[in-house]
């Protein structure tokens, strides 16, 4: 072999290196996040919460400094729509493994008058653990759900299930400093969920 | 390495540092804030159905704030609502987004369905793209003052005092636009403007586009 093929032979091989380690690891990381939720840039503190939790305490956004709040508006009689969507949090939770301790998934009952803190707790609890359920008098979740954009009015049931419940699915992410940043779609998948929620960790 | 190559490695990241700086000072992507999130809401319109955020979302909409009884303050509110409806074919907006039209009466003792169906009907208001509604009192001031951040206050005499306003919400139900203020540019010209960027960043909202546009929001292009 000539000096000048192993040469050139050499100078290709670098250059194929450069190119699988740009392709790889450098254009991965240039590229912005692609959000599957849709953005909020407010500069106003995501609105109080202040409902109550099972232990009968008041919850404030502020309980969760440097913690991801993550808000689910639903009620333990849901029959398919809150299920689905603990189920994708819980399985976003695991997705993210250690780094979901700075995570703290809240569902806010859109249902006082049957939910009761102790039957909220254990509806969560039964999707993940470390989910939290808050509750408080009629009045005050209507004003928390309405400034969180979600809409919820009672519905005919079956005898058997009582009234249901007609609310907005989504899903609200809120920074570890407090602000509005996310609304999760309800048809976004557990991955796409952990990836936008990991980019606020 | 030669000092000729650090030179030329330094180019392309000086150009692109300038470009970032183009971009931020020339904007040449105009966006809309993302200003907050629009409140959900449960209200009854002028034909005494129920209307929801839900059934506005994917669909621009702008409110307003009002009731029959306040005369002319809400008859310069009511023009403006329908000169912007009347001069939408000047903006364009993607074919799959509606525009919608709604004025919400912070009365709703006076204002039944009867009553807002008349005044829409006396104002030109259609009732399909343009409607008139309301809802009950606690709800109504939960939507209205801590969702749509607009002051109203009933006086003694069954009349309001009211900040005007027009709120401009996006298909995603995100705020996009206040205007509060009487200024020299007329509102209808304002919002028509503000509906063109909309427009324009809905249609762009994929790709490549789409992520000039993110930037966009990044580097505040706002007008």
């Amino acid at each position: 072999m000539t000096t000048r093929l192993k040469r050139i032979l050499l100078a290709g091989g670098v250059a194929f290196l450069g190119v699988v380690f740009a392709w790889y690891f450098v254009l991965p990381r240039l590229q912005p996040h692609v959000f599957s939720g849709s953005v909020i840039q407010s500069n106003e503190r995501a609105p109080r919460v202040d409902l109550q939790a099972s232990n009968g305490e008041t919850v404030r956004l502020s309980d969760f400094d440097d913690e991801v709040i993550v808000l689910y508006f639903g009620y333990t009689f849901c029959p398919d729509v809150c299920p689905t969507t603990l189920t994708k949090l819980a399985d976003a939770v695991g997705i993210l493994g250690d780094k979901a301790d700075d995570v703290q998934v809240i569902m806010v009952s859109l249902d006082p008058e049957r939910d009761t803190p102790e039957m909220l707790a254990e509806y969560v609890e039964h999707f993940h653990p470390d989910f939290m359920g808050v509750t408080g008098d009629p009045a005050a979740v209507n004003r928390v759900a309405t400034v969180y954009g979600v809409y919820y009015e009672k519905e005919e049931g079956t005898a058997a299930t009582g009234y249901l419940i007609n609310h907005t699915a989504t899903v609200m992410v809120v920074d570890k400093d407090g602000f509005l940043k996310l609304v999760l779609p309800f048809e976004g998948t557990a991955e796409q969920m952990a990836d936008d929620i990991d980019f606020f960790l | 390495m030669s000092r000729k190559l650090i030179i030329r490695s330094a180019i392309p990241a000086v150009l692109i540092i300038v470009a970032a700086f183009a971009f931020a000072i020339f904007e040449p992507i105009q966006v809309l804030p993302r200003i907050r999130l629009s409140p959900g809401f449960l209200l009854v319109d002028q034909d005494a159905q129920s209307l929801t955020s839900e059934d506005v979302r994917g669909d621009i909409v702008l409110y307003t704030f009002g009731y029959t009884g306040c005369g002319e303050l809400c008859d310069t509110l009511n023009a403006t609502m329908r000169e912007v409806q009347t001069r939408l074919d000047e903006v364009d907006i993607a074919d799959d987004v509606g525009i919608r039209f709604v004025s919400i009466s912070f009365d709703p003792e006076a204002d039944t369905p009867e009553v807002l169906d008349a005044y829409a009907t006396s104002v030109g208001a259609d009732g399909e793209q343009w409607a008139f509604a309301t809802a009950e009192p606690d709800h109504l001031a939960n939507v209205v003052k801590a969702g749509f951040k607009t002051y109203y206050e009933e006086n003694d005499e069954g009349t309001f005092s009211f900040d005007p306003a027009f709120v401009l919400v996006d298909g995603w139900g995100v705020v996009r636009g206040e205007y509060r203020y009487q200024t020299n540019a007329s509102d209808a010209d304002k919002i028509l403007h503000h509906l063109d960027i909309l427009g324009e960043e809905i249609r762009n909202a994929h790709g490549a586009a789409g992520l000039a546009y993110e930037a966009a929001h990044f580097f505040l292009c706002y007008p």
